[in-house]
């Protein structure tokens, strides 16, 4: 064999393994040793594996993105957020750096969405927080090591939990009490539900993203005319990655591969209606063109693009609603209030 | 003692079939790797990784690189299309075409088949040799250049999610080649214009049949091969619908693989045993 065909041999085998290697590496390795996507939040391990919902924010990065920054340019005034830090003790944008959501199903509470509960890790006052919730009728609890304070809420008790240095719970007592078994008694937790934990793999790596059983989501936020309307789906995620815009993909699970295909005919006819009302809308167009459909066998998937534009545009025209809004509220009405100064004159 | 018995360690025992086909196969890689006919396959190749880049810098702008009734197909989806429309559809059955007829019928016309024959070495070991010689050549140009458009074209972040298609297409052209490499194998071992009888049958019946109804795309192996790549290639989008309306009728994997593999044994089975039996009359 001639050097030269010992060296093109060389070089086409070198591009396939090296080729080969990356995809094994990017499906599998990176995925899992955390190095693509981020990883997933310690915290599931809090979460029981009948999980139906899990939902995660990177709070810190919402915070400090562009996105936020002209949003709070948007804002007519910082009353709700003091509002809020008065009554809870936590500045969200300074004080919590990730949430992550979750509800499973539970024999004591029947409901679709299950035991809701809340983990937010940051950097927390712990005693003032306990101070407010005790101002609010909470009575402290010690469960295994752990510091809750209950406030007997109706119609279930709600706790605040500090379970670890920089990790708060919140939810139902149960929830949190469950949560804290998981982890302790190192229980089937999340990270061992292979269906949910394979989503959140496609899902994670955004500032956001949120993982659910369709039902659950469903149960009370669908009317049951439209959510019968709909072919079956088993799960749905979502993630979306914050700058200046949003970019986000929405995915769903179907049952089988003839339900994915009904699915995605009804995405396509919802994709030209907003196609036809975007019309000669520039900012919208951007929007609606970056609409893309996709998603194989069971799997239909939607990305979008929120451009940067589109959102200083929304920004605008909320300004402007606020400020036609203002007068009504100081007593100087637009259109039909303006008429009832007129009416005793005349 | 026999007369034979005393013969036999003075004369050199012929070579097996396996080793015949090796050394065949180590004399046909080079010259096949660089002849003019790897010059044309490598100008093939190149078409879809351009493609793929202008793709890729058209993307990088924002601007969707295809659209099929108004929706934005993903690389994922793009890469799809490509592999279909360019590499299983043609850029396959002209390898198999040109290659595979050429394996014996070359050295008829270039009058050196006489050099191979006399060689103490079964024929059939030529054709398996040249035949193998062929597939190493073929798999490594196509599977790299498959390769390279996948990550072009692909975003980083799709990649774990359909490294599958890759494997499964990179195992679907490997396949392509073996069934169409052999079948026009013996096309050149058998007849005496082989190229032409090839290209008919590669872009005149298949395509004829593929589009016809009733039972004739069985007799094809683009039915086969197509037959496959559904499970490949993404079904979401709009492109996808309009090609899988092509093929009405899809095989089951099984079925493919079963009727390429039979495709691929009974062509080189046929095509060593016309080498063996024919009588190779060179033209003065």
């Amino acid at each position: 064999m001639k050097n030269r065909t010992r060296l093109f041999l060389v070089v086409a085998i070198g591009v396939l393994v090296l080729g080969l290697g990356t995809g094994l590496l990017a499906s599998y390795g990176l995925t899992n040793i955390g190095l693509l996507g981020g990883g997933t939040p310690d915290d599931l391990t809090y979460i029981p594996a009948q999980a139906h919902m899990v939902a995660f924010a990177n709070v810190h990065d919402l915070a400090t993105s562009e996105l936020r920054q002209k949003m709070r340019g948007f804002e007519p005034n910082a009353d709700a957020r003091n509002q809020f830090e008065k009554e809870t003790g936590v500045d969200i944008e300074r004080d919590v750096d990730q949430v992550l959501v979750a509800g499973w199903p539970s024999d004591a509470n029947s409901t679709p969405e299950g035991q809701p509960l809340l983990l937010a890790r940051g950097r927390f006052d712990t005693v003032h927080i306990e101070g407010i919730a005790r101002e609010h009728g909470g009575q402290v609890e010690d469960y295994k090591g752990k510091r809750l304070v209950i406030i007997d809420g109706q119609p279930q008790k709600i706790a605040i939990g500090f379970i670890e240095p920089g990790l708060i719970a919140a939810g139902t007592s149960m929830a949190i009490h469950q949560a804290i078994d998981t982890k302790e008694s190192n229980a089937a937790s999340v990270t061992s539900n292979a269906e949910v934990m394979n989503l959140i793999q496609e899902a994670q790596g955004g500032t956001t993203w949120a993982v659910a059983r369709f039902d659950s989501l469903t149960a009370r936020s669908l009317p049951p005319q439209l959510a019968q309307q709909l072919p079956p789906i088993n799960w749905f995620s979502a993630s979306g990655y914050v700058d200046g815009g949003i970019r986000g993909t929405i995915r769903a699970e179907a049952k089988d591969e003839k339900s994915a295909q009904d699915l995605r005919e009804v995405v396509r006819g919802f994709m030209a209606l907003a196609r036809l009302q975007a019309g000669d809308k520039a900012q919208f167009s951007d929007l609606v063109n970056s609409l893309e459909l996709g998603g194989q066998g069971k799997t239909v998937s939607l990305e979008f693009s929120v451009p940067a534009n589109l959102i200083d545009t929304l920004g605008a025209l909320s300004a402007q609603h606020r400020r036609s809004q203002e007068p009504n509220r100081n007593g100087t009405p637009d259109q039909p209030a303006r008429q009832v100064p007129s009416t005793p004159g005349a | 003692m026999s007369d034979a018995a005393i013969a036999s360690p003075l004369e050199p025992r012929a070579p097996s079939f396996a080793t015949s086909a090796v050394r065949v196969y180590e004399l046909s890689l080079g010259e096949m790797l660089w002849s003019r006919r790897t010059i044309f396959m490598a100008l093939v190749m190149m078409a879809p990784v351009i493609l793929a880049l202008v793709s890729r810098i058209v993307q990088s702008f924002g601007v969707a690189p295809l659209r099929v009734e108004g929706v934005r197909i993903g690389g994922t989806g793009i890469f799809g299309a490509i592999v279909w429309l360019l590499f299983i559809r043609f850029t396959i059955p002209v390898l198999g075409v040109f290659y595979g007829t050429s394996l014996i019928a070359d050295e008829v016309d270039d009058k050196t088949v006489t050099y191979l024959f006399t060689r103490p070495v079964q024929r059939g070991a030529v054709l398996m040799g040249k035949y193998l010689a062929y597939l190493v050549c073929t798999i490594l140009v196509v599977l790299p250049s498959i390769m390279v458009v996948y990550f072009l074209i692909v975003p980083f972040a799709e990649i774990g999610t359909s490294f599958r298609l890759l494997l499964m297409d990179l195992g679907i052209m490997a396949l392509g080649l073996a069934a169409y490499g052999a079948l026009f194998a013996l096309v050149g071992t058998v007849l005496k214009r082989p190229l032409v009888v090839g290209l008919v049958f590669a872009f005149g019946w298949e395509q004829l049949a593929m589009l016809m109804p009733g039972y004739l795309h069985r007799f094809t192996l683009a039915f086969y091969l197509q037959g496959l790549v559904p499970h490949a290639m993404p079904s979401g989008g709009g492109v996808t619908s309009i090609l899988q309306a092509v093929v009405s009728e899809t095989p089951t994997v099984s079925t493919c693989l079963i009727w390429l593999a039979v495709a691929i044994i009974a062509s080189l089975f046929l095509g060593a045993r016309a080498i063996e039996r024919r009588e190779y009359v060179l033209e003065q």
